[in-house]
């Protein structure tokens, strides 16, 4: 074969639908020789419309609606909904039903985390070590379908408070749990520190610079690991997050390597924080058992979803059906690092790169 | 206390000469959610300025077609209201205005933009007519790109200046301004739960299967 | 590197795959599953028809009474209709096995009916739904719950009003 002086470019189209591409993304890639040169993203695929159908559902349908936007960050979105409905109505949860609500939103992190990284070793190509890891996701998610009712649309929230609520029986089933978990995941962190095969195909791999993660505006994990320092639930905190110990892990390299293991800390402190609420769990009502008509007027609130900061945008009238209702998921945000991140990467590692940023296109489009 | 600098609304005003409505709320976990209404479109380009400058982040940009206020028989308080998104005229009979003089009659839009600064949020609210345009933040804030893109396919705003302003989720072959438009409801669902589907349901169930 | 120890645990634990269908398959008991109505408990204040976010539910009147219809193709489970019901007469079982052949798709639906009454008092046609017992203090016995249902709603309000005596 002749060789180049001047690598040609190709275009290759990765996705929408491809066997490494966790969403369907349709990914323009111009590449030299294995490296990529430019990334042109086309979004669209799973665009549902649902802005429109909130507005033609009753506030109580919508916390339901809300929750199927997406199903790994499905607990994010009924929450700051129902928290920016409560904000205008000046509804206040009574106080048990605010540590419920974090212990829903932290249980739902971990299958999040975990289910992200298990991915992650999957496109390494460590495929015994992705079953395990899904494995360990597994005694989330049956607790999750035990507490909940269900492995992923939990429907824990509703407005004035959560649906559900925890006996002993159900706190001595998640200590259990939980521990499982722990023990398994302090293992993850070993592993990711030691292995080899990890380690050569993540560490300096995708890499998003601190000053390229300010200009693009990205959250979560992915701006953790950059050296941004910025997590929703301290400096905005909401629900029982003001007391709680809320540990913000961050890394200074922005590689898939960081990324991932900033995530598997994260999931060591939301065991401790489901353990200190489990712990401080308060007497009394978990919602406010009534139906308020929400009145007139706006709210802006934010929660941190597994992948980062959530915004929900909420205008009311006079009738039963919002007006508005706007929100600003976290991979939105995150798409345009990959521009970055991509920049100069083989073409071996798109997937996992991709990957890295936990992407929901199902969030993003809605 | 507030991560909002002191002075923050005497910032936004000399930025903005023709004139801002700022109110701001701290709710009980110390967090400060502010509100600014700018009274004039063209002003959000030094505002958003001086919000870059402050290191600002933008976290979304809503655009909203407010419906124009049903007629009322009698008037609400004349003061402007802490939203400042309208005032009642002397007049029942003229068309309520928006902070700033655009017509709330149901085809002009309030587009709002969330910053967050350091942890409150600050929301800039400009009100566009029908047919106007707003100068894009894209040169300032690299991610208000995908949110420009989106809201000229959502609704028929012109955002000038905009550095690549193609579609972002639908199809070219769909008409824009999608959310002007009404939607029949069965196209909706699919046909999920019309009256039709049930009568057919009722019916299969009274048959043999 | 110990994933040998992990390999030994899993060799001594077996696979981790469910056995299902030749074995149960692992059902919680909160599972979200089909829905159950039960006439008998129903108000019939249609609250689970609104908050329904798939416009699953649906009442009608008909010259028997009052039908209630949920179809489970358009349910998504949410339990929304159990979680504001008043009086449990809606509920989620942990039943998850609905599968059906698409012939039979229209006859997955969980039907219920109020039936008509003669009021007890006025002889009016009414529906035999639960009463409403918030305000009845103190709690009404036996023989009081079955004269306040088998009238009509405005003579129960009326026997609830000439209730108020004293104990």
């Amino acid at each position: 074969m002749s060789t180049h002086n001047v690598p040609e470019t190709f275009s290759i189209p990765v996705g929408p639908l491809h066997v490494a591409l966790e969403e369907p993304m349709y990914f323009k890639i111009d590449v030299q020789g294995e490296t990529v040169s430019h990334v042109d993203i086309n979004a669209g695929h799973a665009h549902r419309g649902i802005e429109y159908l909130t507005t033609k559902r009753s506030m109580y349908q919508n916390v339901v609606l809300t929750e199927r936007i997406c199903s790994l960050c499905s607990n994010s979105h009924p929450q700051t909904f129902a928290m920016a409905a409560e904000k205008i109505a000046g509804i206040e949860v009574p106080e048990r039903g605010i540590y419920l609500r974090s212990v829903a939103d932290e249980m739902k992190r971990i299958t999040s985390h975990l289910f992200n990284v298990a991915l992650l070793v999957h496109l390494v190509g460590y495929e015994t070590y992705f079953m395990h890891m899904m494995q360990v996701r597994e005694i989330g998610q049956d607790m999750l379908e035990s507490i909940f009712g269900n492995r992923q649309d939990i429907g824990a929230m509703c407005i004035g408070g959560v649906r559900y609520d925890l006996d002993d029986k159900s706190i001595a089933y998640i200590k259990g749990a939980l521990a499982k978990i722990e023990a398994e995941v302090q293992d993850f962190i070993k592993t990711f520190k030691t292995n080899g095969a990890i380690l050569r195909r993540t560490k300096g791999v995708g890499v998003l610079t601190h000053a390229d993660a300010i200009t693009c505006g990205v959250v979560g994990p992915v701006a953790r690991a950059s050296g941004v320092d910025y997590d929703v639930r301290r400096e905005a905190p909401y629900a029982a997050y003001d007391r709680l110990p809320l540990v913000v892990h961050g890394a200074t390299d922005g590689d898939v390597w960081s990324r991932a293991v900033v995530r598997l800390e994260e999931i060591l402190t939301s065991i401790d924080i489901l353990r200190a609420c489990l712990r401080d769990l308060p007497d009394g009502p978990v919602n406010i058992n009534d139906r308020p008509d929400i009145p007139p007027g706006q709210a802006v609130t934010r929660s941190e979803a597994p992948r980062g900061e959530v915004i929900y945008y909420l205008r009311t009238n006079d009738t039963p059906q919002p007006e508005r209702v706007k929100w600003r998921v976290p991979t939105f945000m995150n798409w345009d690092g990959l521009r970055f991140m991509l920049q100069d990467a083989k073409v071996a590692d798109i997937a996992m790169i991709v990957n890295s940023i936990d992407p929901c296109l199902s969030c993003t489009e809605r | 206390m507030s991560r909002l600098p002191q002075d923050l609304e005497a910032r936004l005003a000399a930025a903005a000469p023709a004139g801002v409505e700022f109110s701001a709320e701290t709710d009980s976990y110390g967090v400060t959610v502010a509100w600014c209404g700018l009274a004039a479109a063209a002003d959000l380009s030094p505002v958003a300025a001086l919000l870059k400058e402050l290191g600002a982040r933008l976290s979304m940009i809503t655009c909203t077609m407010p419906s124009a206020p049903e007629e009322e028989e009698e008037d609400e308080d004349d003061d402007d209201s802490e939203d400042g998104e309208e005032k009642a005229e002397a007049a029942p009979k003229e068309t309520p205005k928006s902070f700033g003089g655009t017509p709330l009659d149901g085809t002009s839009y309030e587009i709002d933009y969330h910053f967050d600064i350091a942890g409150d949020a600050l929301t800039v609210i400009a009100y566009v007519p029908q047919g106007g345009g707003i100068p894009s933040l894209t040169p300032l804030f690299r991610n208000a790109d995908w949110h420009e893109r989106e809201m000229m396919e959502l609704y028929a705003v012109a955002v000038t200046g905009h550095p690549d302003p193609r579609r972002l989720f639908l199809d070219a072959s769909v008409d824009g301004a999608v959310l002007e438009r009404l939607v029949p409801f069965s196209t909706l669902v699919n046909a999920a739960s019309t009256k039709g589907l049930w009568e057919r349901l009722l019916a299969g169930k009274k048959g043999a299967a | 590197m110990n994933f040998l120890t992990i390999f030994a645990r899993n060799l001594r634990q077996g696979p981790q795959t469910e056995a299902f269908p030749l074995g149960p398959a692992f059902t919680p008991e909160r599972l979200r599953g089909r829905i159950e109505f039960n006439a008998d408990h129903c108000e019939g204040c249609r609250i689970c028809e609104r908050v329904c976010p798939a416009n699953a539910i649906r009442f009608a009147k008909t010259p028997d009474g009052m039908t209630f219809d949920c179809w489970h193709n358009t349910c998504v489970f949410c339990g929304n209709c159990e979680f504001y019901c008043p009086t449990d007469a809606i509920h989620q079982t942990n039943d998850w096995d609905l599968s059906h052949v698409n012939a039979d798709k229209f006859e997955m639906v969980e039907h219920g009916l109020i039936p008509n009454q003669k009021c007890a008092e006025c002889g009016a046609t009414a529906l035999n739904t639960a009463p409403v017992l918030k305000n009845a203090k103190p709690p009404l016995s036996d023989a009081e719950y079955a004269e306040l249902r088998a009238r009509c709603p405005k003579c129960r309000a009326k026997y609830l009003k000439n209730r108020k005596v004293p104990a």
